[in-house]
């Protein structure tokens, strides 16, 4: 794998393509095999969007049958534009910046807005790497912290804190987060949450300082490892008692949904944002490529890819759900069973689990008076598994909620739990590295900065993005995260990549663009693509961007959920814009 | 004679059921859940075991007050349910006086664990309706343990880190002290390899063109 590098230029060598030799003098790094540059991509693209936004959007759009926009969308929108990013970075072999600027000189701002996007996502997205590893390090103990509350100064029982909320609510937004009840109050910040945040970046720093010859080693285990955790937990979650429930409330299509075009929006954003389109990270990869390397084959592939792993991941993720839905409905069976035994002095294995219904019917009619002094309580704490299964949720609340909550109760919670946010973390991390990427490569192409050193250039911007992230782990810092998951980059990519392939099939024309593809390639893009790049795709963009539009401006000023000490509500939901 | 002690004992064995109303005065309710703690290994509840509720009751109150001699017959059950749930009084060693609520729930508090044991139940399992049980004090360590693997994998990084910075440094002065060596027996045979000089384009004289000339 350790290629010198006047062997590579050799290897590139075909006879009759002397451009080759000539390119390859530019002294622009390289990938060690294309390879590298596939696992780079699958990477990147394989993110935390995969885990926690595609289960939540199949559940709310009819199970099974959201497959159906989705790939349909993949089709018509993903596959063209992540072809096309590839096609301008491998040709152009400059960042972001340089490459619109090599189209046209007044597209330069293209570039400069991917930049800037990219600034904003790294601000935030390590964040989430920093609970990741908070998690993590607090995986090494006996008992799990989120699975029981800590007891309050009297030593009489939980926290009221907690006891109104669940232990893992409790851990994530006050022992995690130690969050404040507005925007406005700031408290300092949390050293613990800064602490993971600095190890974050020095990892991130670790992984790019060399460039693409360090980013293209660490990529063999941030784009595999993953795969191998999902798996285990593929088996372990679908042993679990009760996982069945969920698998079922999954795969059982409500073909109504695709009526609604909501469903087919949803698809259609979720394939855009989970490619990764826009940020200038694919550009910056492809830019590292050989001339001639096969990018067409590749770009089906990691798109392939990357919509494979979000469907494997929600499989997953519908046999956790239904093993805590189904848990959470035999515990408050429990609890009804327990509070009928304990009113009618019953005997103890008078009431079993199943017959806990029929008795409560039973118990109604024959003794009434006694019973209207616990319909209160039987009213609300009703049993439902339907229900259960209905709390969808999303984002960092299905991360950090959900499956820890579900972790505490499997047999041996401490290694599910670290294998879980170790697969997170490398997620995350992978992704970030494209973030990273797509700053300094197209940073670098100027000769200002070419001056100076590699190593010095990555570690002021990881510095700098580390400082400006601070902000993110103070008392109010998680409503900022929320700002910043929910309009940074959102409306500005559907733009950027609208003007993206307009420019490519209007300005820079469709018959320059095929003759650069036959150049490295060797053969042209057949119809379907270029209907796509000229026609489908913009046309979907548009559609899109009118519709965030039209959203934006019904919304009315928009607002937040804040996490009040007093009045914690034990349905938290990470509200969805 | 006999028939006085006979008629005074039952007599206050009346009153003593008397003195114990479910909800009323001084009286306590308790709750045993055998089976939920036990299972398969659960015990039936029968008079023997009420016997061992009444002395370990007893106990408690004998070692909270410090020796008064509170006996089995000072704790008076009643209105036992199939639930195993009952109600009981206490009443002071001699005298029927019954003791307030507050020294029994004092006395409980102190010697619940040995009550417990006795029945090899826990808090939740034994329940005494309005007495809560002291949780555990929580054992708080020196270090919290995260921050211990967080120094590790800490550590770990900035070795990695410093590790990539200065390994290429110290190869260009390795490198410098090779050259330094070469230099002498490279000039010799005038060839220098690719790693060493392909972008310096060096000048080979096998292939110049200088025969031209010397072929005067």
């Amino acid at each position: 794998l350790l290629a010198p590098p006047s062997l590579q230029s050799q290897r590139a060598y075909k006879p009759g393509y002397t451009q080759d030799r000539v390119m390859e003098k530019d002294g622009r790094p390289n990938w060690d095999s294309p390879m590298q540059f596939v696992l780079a991509c699958v990477s990147y693209a394989v993110g935390l969007g995969n885990v926690w936004r595609f289960p939540y959007l199949c559940q709310l759009h009819g199970g099974g049958g959201f497959l159906i926009p989705y790939l349909i969308m993949l089709l018509l929108e993903g596959l063209p534009l992540f072809y096309m990013e590839l096609a301008i970075g491998q040709k152009m072999r400059l960042g972001s910046i340089g490459a619109w600027t090599s189209i046209s000189p007044y597209l330069g701002g293209l570039g400069l807005a991917s930049v800037v996007t990219s600034v904003y996502l790294c601000l935030y997205y390590n964040v989430i790497n920093a609970w990741s590893f908070w998690y993590l390090f607090h995986s090494f103990q006996s008992v799990l912290p989120w699975a029981v509350c800590p007891i309050n100064s009297n030593r009489t029982g939980p926290t009221e804190e907690c006891e109104v909320a669940t232990p893992t609510q409790y851990f994530f937004y006050r022992e995690t987060l130690n969050i404040s009840s507005s925007i406005e109050e700031n408290g300092g910040i949390h050293t613990g949450q800064a602490l993971c945040l600095v190890l974050a970046w020095a990892i991130t720093y670790l992984f790019i300082v060399r460039g693409v010859k360090s980013t293209g080693k660490v990529v063999y285990f941030t784009a595999t490892f993953p795969y191998l955790v999902l798996f285990i937990y593929l088996i372990r979650g679908v042993t679990l008692h009760g996982a069945i429930n969920g698998l079922k409330y999954m795969f059982t299509p409500k073909m109504a949904e695709l009526a609604n075009p909501r469903a087919w929006i949803n698809a259609a954003t979720q394939i855009f944002f989970s490619l990764g389109l826009g940020f200038g990270s694919l550009i910056a990869f492809a830019s590292y490529n050989q001339h001639n390397n096969n990018f067409q084959n590749q770009a089906i592939v990691v798109s392939l890819i990357n919509s494979g792993t979000s469907i494997f991941a929600s499989i997953v993720t519908f046999a956790i759900y239904g093993f805590k839905a189904t848990l959470n409905y035999e515990n408050c069976l429990d609890r009804m069973r327990l509070l009928l035994l304990n009113t009618f002095d019953l005997a103890e294995d008078a009431i079993s689990m199943d017959s806990v219904l029929e008795w409560t019917e039973k118990l109604n009619t024959t003794y009434p008076e006694q019973f209207a002094q616990i319909a209160d309580k039987v009213r609300e704490g009703e049993c439902n598994l339907e229900k259960e299964l209905d709390t969808a949720v999303e984002g960092t609340g299905l991360a950090f909620i959900v499956y820890s909550e579900a972790i505490k109760n499997m047999p041996l919670p401490q290694l599910w739990s670290v294998l879980y946010f170790f697969m997170l973390l490398l997620l995350g991390m992978g992704s970030m590295l494209g973030n990273v990427t797509a700053i300094i490569t197209p940073l670098r192409d100027f000769k200002i900065m070419s001056r100076m050193s590699n190593e010095l250039f990555s570690g002021l911007v990881c510095v700098f993005c580390l400082l400006l992230g601070l902000g993110f782990t103070t008392t109010s810092g998680n409503y900022w995260f929320t700002i910043f998951n929910d309009y940074a980059a959102t409306f500005s990519l559907l733009f950027i990549v609208l003007i993206e392939v307009i420019a490519v099939s209007y300005i820079y024309g469709i018959k320059r663009f095929e003759k650069d593809i036959e150049d490295m390639l060797g053969h042209r893009p057949n119809w379907y693509w270029k209907i796509m790049w000229a026609v489908t795709s913009p046309l979907l963009l548009i559609g899109l961007f009118i519709f965030y539009i039209i959203n934006y401006i019904q919304g009315g000023t928009p607002t937040y959920q804040a996490w009040n000490k007093e009045l914690v509500s034990s349905a938290f939901n990470i509200p969805d814009v | 004679m006999l028939e006085k002690i006979l008629l005074l004992l039952s007599l206050s064995l009346s009153v003593a059921e008397g003195l114990c109303k479910p909800g009323v005065g001084e009286a306590y309710k308790v709750r045993f859940s055998i089976k939920t703690a036990l299972g398969d290994q659960a015990y039936p509840w029968n008079k023997n075991e009420m016997f061992l509720f009444r002395a370990a009751l007893a106990f408690a109150m004998r070692d909270f007050t410090n020796g008064e001699e509170f006996g089995v017959s000072d704790i008076h059950p009643c209105n036992e349910t199939q639930r195993v749930s009952f109600w009981f009084v206490v009443t002071r060693p001699k005298t029927m006086d019954l003791v307030d609520k507050g020294t029994v729930e004092m006395a409980i508090k102190k010697s619940r664990n040995r009550i417990n044991g006795a029945f090899l139940l826990t808090d939740k399992t034994l329940e005494f309706d309005g007495i809560y049980p002291t949780l555990a004090a929580p054992v708080s360590p020196d270090t919290p343990p995260w921050l211990i693997v967080f120094g590790v994998v800490m550590g770990a990084v900035s070795v990695g880190i410093i590790a990539l910075l200065v390994y290429p440094l110290v190869q260009r002065k390795l490198k410098k002290n090779m050259d330094a060596d070469d230099e002498d027996s490279d000039e010799e045979t005038g060839v220098k390899t690719a790693e060493n000089g392909a972008n310096d384009g060096i000048y080979n004289s096998t292939f110049s063109d200088d025969e031209r000339f010397t072929q005067m």
